[in-house]
């Protein structure tokens, strides 16, 4: 199947009138929904099930670095803010352990494809702890050579130099994403990350030369005191460092949830209709500057392997975003890193507490977690379809999972109704296809597909879908 | 959470199940149902000669159905699943005798030793109608046609191991592997280019004598060459003609 990529349709008042929370759908069923029944036996059951299909999924490994040196205010991530490199040293001892423990589940044959490292902040560990790290996975796994193997990390340029990212291309790593938000000082004070242009384009260019292939970077919209003139120099200067992926967030301020942004004052953050024109901002500039809107936050190049994949069908959605290795079994390892082996997803404990109790006792982490029944696996690729291609050839779907695709999601479909009077779904007897109008709110039309939102849960739990 | 919805979901399973008999009619698959009828015996005159066939199931994934040494007293036919036969050497190896889906008659290696000579184990939720042995002795005793049906399949059963036969290559063994299940579930009226492999890729390389990083790298191979769709354990087979070829060696002609 290919695809014909629109550009999305910027419509502040459909957009304002569809402004509530929702899951990002980074998995389906969403993170809420793991449970504690899913315990050490049952991650080791959808192992052993893994590689005894007739081909066993090859590997994707994310190793999770929770340390950052200093707290930025917006973050919501499960990060631990401290000064002591020893930490790093016994977060290690644990991982290495972990490593130890998880690695020979998996057979010997099924080779790595991809490895990424987030944080937290993956450059608090230095380049000898790096070194070892992969030594350490490389002796446990069985890595791939082909060129396309993916090692990727994430970088907070403030704390990383030339030296050091030429060390991480010696080491392998060959994609990076950098983490900028907002070049404006008055923002950058505001959220308690102030880190220069200049040094970020040090990182970039350290990579580049470096050997690596792909450069992505962050940015962050509906922050404190972030204005559209700020944030479009911000955008000018982004084009101008030629990243070949921006990903551009929207802020969640729910200060209830998240320590950090107690920081923030609320006087500060910008109102709903500035929040959404640094939106409209960042899509016109990118667009002009010849990004594609892929969907869900991000833009790529249109020679980006991403877009290639969205042209080809093939694209998938995973933690990161968005992915071209969806076939692979996804290894989390470290603390609250998430796994999806098989049918099933499953996440370690999220506090080093426990984290690192588990392993003490010889046990692997897992905390909770989730095996996927039928009904989950069709809805997970149908919302994936969704949010991934925009379209959804219901008899093509429904032969596959043999169903009758307008009784199975009758619901759905009714759902679906008010927001094909708007504009932003079309269905017919064959197709339900996202319209340029839809593209920029593609969560609430996989919400309607989603079988454990009840109508009191849609109000809450998730940020913003703009 | 909201109440799921069954609706909309078409009949046919993941995995055949032979099971649209009832009281007075066999399932379509039954092992011994055109035997019975060609000899003018439809159900209720077998329930008068007392050869009652007897429905058990449901057994889970790695349950036995009989193991070595049980007392021979019975055959199963497969309603719905699949299982596989084996046997464990004083070592604690497994080996893997073979595989049977629906429609297809396991324990007639017992016949003769009257008690089993092999495990059989359900690898996915499987059903099965078991025929008391010595009824169905009687029951051949008095219709010629079920006695000759019942040494059809003994001496199919008995000729089942060309498979493994000879020196082969894993692209032979492998092609007439995906081949013989085909042509098996097409004899039931199943589809024989769309299955599911219900058996681990450990049981496939070990009835084949392969190893089984062999197995999937052949498999691997047929899916790059386009001769194979596979995605988890669901198999389409699309070039069944070129892998009848590839595997023609170990095939029936």
């Amino acid at each position: 199947m290919t695809t014909a990529i629109t550009p999305p349709e910027f419509d502040a008042a459909l957009i304002t009138r569809y402004d509530v929370a929702g899951p990002r759908y980074t998995s389906y069923p969403t993170a809420p929904h793991f449970a504690a029944e899913f315990d050490e036996t049952a991650l080791r059951g959808v192992i052993r099930t893994s590689n005894e299909e007739p081909i066993p999924r090859p590997l994707s490994l994310y190793v999770h670095v929770p340390f950052c040196t200093s707290p930025c205010f917006y973050c919501g991530c499960n990060r631990i803010i401290t000064r002591d490199a020893t930490q790093a040293d016994r977060y290690l001892e644990r991982l290495y352990r972990e490593i130890e423990l998880i690695a020979p589940l998996f057979d010997r044959d099924r080779p790595v494809y991809q490895l990424h490292f987030g944080g937290g902040t993956p450059n608090f560990l230095n380049l000898s702890q790096m070194g070892e790290l992969l030594e350490s996975l490389a002796r446990h796994f069985s890595f791939s050579h082909v060129t396309d193997r993916e090692y990727g990390i994430e970088i907070d340029p403030r704390f990383a130099d030339a030296a050091y990212i030429q060390g991480l291309g010696e080491l392998g790593f060959n994609r990076i994403s950098v983490g900028i938000q907002d070049f404006d000082p008055a923002v950058q004070q505001a959220v308690n990350r102030i880190q220069s242009f200049e040094q970020t384009r040090e990182v970039l260019d350290a990579a580049r030369s470096s050997g690596f292939r792909s450069a992505s970077v962050d940015l962050i919209y509906g922050l404190p005191l972030q204005t559209v003139e700020g944030f479009s120099r911000t955008l000018d200067q982004v084009v101008t460092l030629d990243p070949d992926r921006v990903a551009v967030y929207g802020y969640a301020h729910m200060p209830e949830m998240f320590k950090a942004q107690r920081q923030i004052a609320a006087a500060d953050m910008p109102d709903p209709a500035t929040r959404l024109a640094l939106f409209g901002c960042a899509l016109a500039q990118l667009s002009a500057a010849g990004y594609v809107y892929v969907g869900m936050d991000h833009f790529a190049k249109a020679s980006d392997e991403l877009v290639q994949a969205q042209r080809a069908g093939t694209l998938q959605r995973n933690f990161q975003g968005y992915s071209t290795h969806g076939d692979c079994d996804i290894v989390g390892l470290g603390v609250s890193a998430i796994g999806r082996v098989g049918d099933s997803y499953s996440q370690n404990a999220r506090d080093l507490i426990g984290y690192y109790a588990a392993l003490d006792a010889g046990h692997l982490p897992v905390a909770r977690g989730l095996e996927l029944d039928e009904d989950d696996l069709i809805r997970r690729e149908l919302i994936g379809e969704l949010m991934c291609h925009g379209v959804v050839d219901k008899q093509h779907f429904g032969a596959r999972h043999r169903l009758l695709f307008d009784e199975y999601f009758v619901r759905g479909r009714q759902r679906l109704v008010p927001l094909i009077k708007d504009g932003l779904v079309l269905e017919d007897a064959r197709k339900i296809r996202v319209t340029s109008r839809g593209r920029l709110l593609l969560r609430i039309i996989a919400m309607c597909f989603d079988a454990y939102l009840d109508d009191a849960a849609r109000a809450t739990r998730y940020s913003r879908v703009i | 959470m909201q109440a799921k919805h069954p609706a909309g979901r078409l009949p046919e399973p993941l995995n055949p199940i032979a099971d649209d008999g009832d009281e007075t009619h066999f399932c379509g698959t039954c092992a011994f149902s055109s035997a019975c009828i060609a000899a003018g015996y439809d159900k209720p005159e077998l329930a008068e000669l007392q050869c009652l066939v007897e429905h058990v199931g449901p057994f889970r994934a790695g349950e036995h159905i009989f193991r070595t040494g049980d007392p021979f007293r019975a055959i199963f036919a497969v309603r719905g699943g699949t299982v596989k036969t084996r046997m464990v050497d004083k070592e604690g190896r497994e080996q893997v005798l073979g595989f049977y889906l629906p429609g297809e008659v396991i324990g007639l290696n017992a016949i003769y030793p009257e008690h089993f000579p092999c495990d059989a184990v359900a690898l996915d939720t499987s059903f099965f109608c078991r025929f008391s042995f010595p009824a169905m002795s009687a029951l051949a005793s008095r219709v010629p046609a079920v006695q000759s049906h019942l040494f059809r399949m003994l001496s199919k059963e008995l000729g089942s191991a060309s498979l493994l036969a000879g020196d082969h290559s894993a692209d032979e063994r492998v092609a007439a592997f995906l081949m013989d299940l085909a042509g098996r579930y097409a004899v039931r009226g199943f589809s024989a280019t769309r299955f599911h492999l219900s058996m681990s890729r450990g049981d496939i390389a070990n009835y084949l004598r392969l190893a089984a990083e062999t197995v999937s790298r052949v498999l691997s191979r047929f899916r790059a060459q386009q001769l194979i769709r596979i995605e988890g354990r669901e198999l389409e087979l699309l070039e069944p003609a070129k892998l009848h070829q590839i595997g023609q060696a170990l095939l029936p002609d």
